[in-house]
């Protein structure tokens, strides 16, 4: 009696189970593992491979089309997430008062967040036409040259990460605003009550009560500029794009263009293991980190 | 502080107004300076260009969006349950890989996808986007937050009424969570209208692309023309700003959702 109860309840656990752990492992957990495998190996999409050692990985760090990629990549995530959080703060900590079309603002900033990257990026490549486009006709009529923007090497980097933080610093905008409903009035009360002005309220309650929130923030911003790839596709050159003098080929791109137009594929899961090697450090480095500054109290 | 905001409102609206009113007018005109915000002429000959392959990849795109919101809804839910309202070994430990794969970008395991969906002959259909995207560790997550609000007495009440599991989870969970699965709903069907890598993998026919990727062709041609690109750029946007306008709440609540921790 006992065992065909708990036969039934494994059935039941796994009916309910099943649908999800499919997909999970099929396509997510086999998928991880065989990355790291295939890394070892010189698989190029055929029948066949050879376990290589660690080839791979020596040829990954010798070859300057990786080391760029990094490069290119860091930057990008870093002034991406700057820029974004930045903005994302001053505006929500704006539009928390009590403004005129409150609502609206709010809704406005965080739409380009959900729109499609593709259509954004067909747009600014519109918009910063570097012959015809508003932005230097615009500038022309000031009298200042007008910019190349996309096409050279020199600005297309930073190009790419200004559209990114249009589109994106309205979704950290919201984040932000959850976090400052969450904090107690009363703390500033009794600050004005002590006396407190607009930026001692600033620095001693707002920014310590939202380090929770800047904590989730700054993984959530790190993790999806190592992503960027729609952007850097519709706005560098499509399948053979990723910039001029690869200035805008991201660690992402190098991996796709490996995998998918040179068929080095085990080349290309040995770089895609160590972005989830450096994926894997960075958030537990986060983690980790904020016991010491981040501040769960009094929420 | 409010002509930062007016700013900032007009530094947002403009590239979406440009897209709105270029689509409606002709090469010259776009390119005119100064911009002209209502089209002198307008025209609708970009949207007719449009017309020998978008209809399809307008097609495709809700065909496929449509079946991965609904696997979604199904796999999220169901895995929610399991991991809410059962009790069974090792649950807690498989509930954190799950939620450590939402740290995994889906481009760092593509190449393995990639053979698994070939071996299982299904590259270049739509089947293949439609079931890698099926999974959403997301979902499950925001899920169970929900459900576990949902009192244990209430189930309990109809267990002793010989309510079976599978009874419980239709008639007194799903009911409840109309909130949670509208959320869940709004944020994967965004997600996937939009959705340019996956299809970019596993597709290469002309008939099977969907929306970006058809805009994304646009780009590998030679002879740009702007006027169409506007006219796509914009019907691919209108469809999520529309939901966006009606169901504002449940974006924000979706994105508020994610920074609770778990």
């Amino acid at each position: 009696m006992a065992k065909t109860k708990s036969a039934q309840h494994a059935f039941i656990v796994a009916s309910f189970l099943l649908p999800s752990f499919i997909g999970f492992f099929v396509f997510v957990l086999l998928p991880v593992i065989a990355t790291v495998g295939l890394s070892f190996t010189n698989y190029s999409g055929g029948r066949t491979l050879h376990l290589v050692g660690l080839t791979n990985y020596f040829s990954a760090i010798r070859s300057s089309a990786f080391l760029g990629s990094l490069w290119v990549t860091a930057r990008f995530v870093v002034f991406s997430v700057a820029f974004q959080l930045v903005l994302a703060f001053i505006f929500a900590v704006m539009l928390n008062g009590r403004v005129f079309a409150r609502t609206f603002l709010r809704g406005l900033y965080f739409l380009p967040s959900i729109l499609s990257s593709i259509a954004i990026g067909l747009a600014f490549a519109l918009i910063l036409n570097p012959k015809q486009g508003p932005v230097n006709m615009f500038l022309q009529s000031l009298g200042i040259a007008k910019q190349p923007w996309l096409t050279s090497p020199k600005s297309a980097l930073g190009t790419l990460i200004f559209v990114t933080v249009w589109q994106s610093f309205g979704y950290y905008m919201v984040l932000f605003l959850a976090g400052l409903q969450s904090i107690n009035p009363n703390l500033y009360e009794c600050a004005e009550l002590d006396g407190a002005g607009l930026l001692r309220k600033l620095l001693s309650i707002t920014i310590p009560m939202l380090t929770p929130t800047t904590f989730f923030c700054i993984t959530t911003a790190i993790i999806k500029g190592f992503q960027v790839f729609d952007l850097v596709y519709i706005m560098t050159g499509g399948q053979q794009g990723g910039g001029p003098a690869r200035s805008t080929t991201v660690l992402i791109y190098d991996i796709y263009r490996n995998a998918f137009s040179s068929f080095r594929m085990g080349y290309a899961s040995a770089e895609a293991t160590i972005l989830l090697i450096v994926l894997l450090v960075i958030t537990t480095v986060q983690y980790r980190s904020q016991k010491g500054w981040v501040s769960y109290e009094a929420t | 502080m409010y002509l930062v905001l007016l700013i900032g409102a007009l530094g947002v609206l403009g590239p979406l107004v440009i897209v709105a009113s270029s689509a409606f007018k002709l090469e010259e005109e776009i390119f005119a300076y100064p911009m002209t915000l209502i089209p002198r002429e307008p025209v609708l000959s970009n949207f007719i260009q449009l017309e020998s392959h978008f209809p399809l990849y307008i097609w495709n795109s809700v065909k496929v969006t449509t079946s991965i919101v609904v696997l979604q809804f199904v796999t999220a839910t169901t895995g929610a349950y399991a991991f809410s309202k059962l009790t069974w070994k090792f649950r807690d430990t498989l509930f954190i890989l799950y939620i450590a794969s939402i740290m995994i970008p889906i481009q760092s395991i593509i190449i393995p996808q990639f053979i698994i969906v070939r071996n299982l002959g299904l590259y270049n259909t739509h089947a293949a986007v439609i079931l890698v995207s099926a999974f959403t560790a997301f979902g499950v997550f925001l899920c169970r937050q929900f459900f576990l609000t949902i009192p244990e007495s209430l189930l309990e009440a109809a267990r002793i009424d010989g309510a079976s599991e599978y009874r419980i989870f239709a008639q007194v969970v799903l009911p409840l969570s109309t909130p949670v699965v509208m959320t869940l709903i709004i944020f994967s069907f965004r997600y996937f209208w939009n959705d340019f890598f996956t299809p970019l993998i596993y597709l290469t026919s002309q008939s099977l692309k969907t929306l970006p990727l058809g805009m994304a062709d646009f780009v590998d041609q030679y002879n740009i023309a702007y006027g169409p690109q506007m006219a796509a750029a914009l019907i691919s946007i209108i469809p999520v700003l529309v939901v966006f306008l009606i169901g504002q709440r449940y974006f924000v609540q979706g994105v508020v959702a994610t920074g609770i921790k778990g």
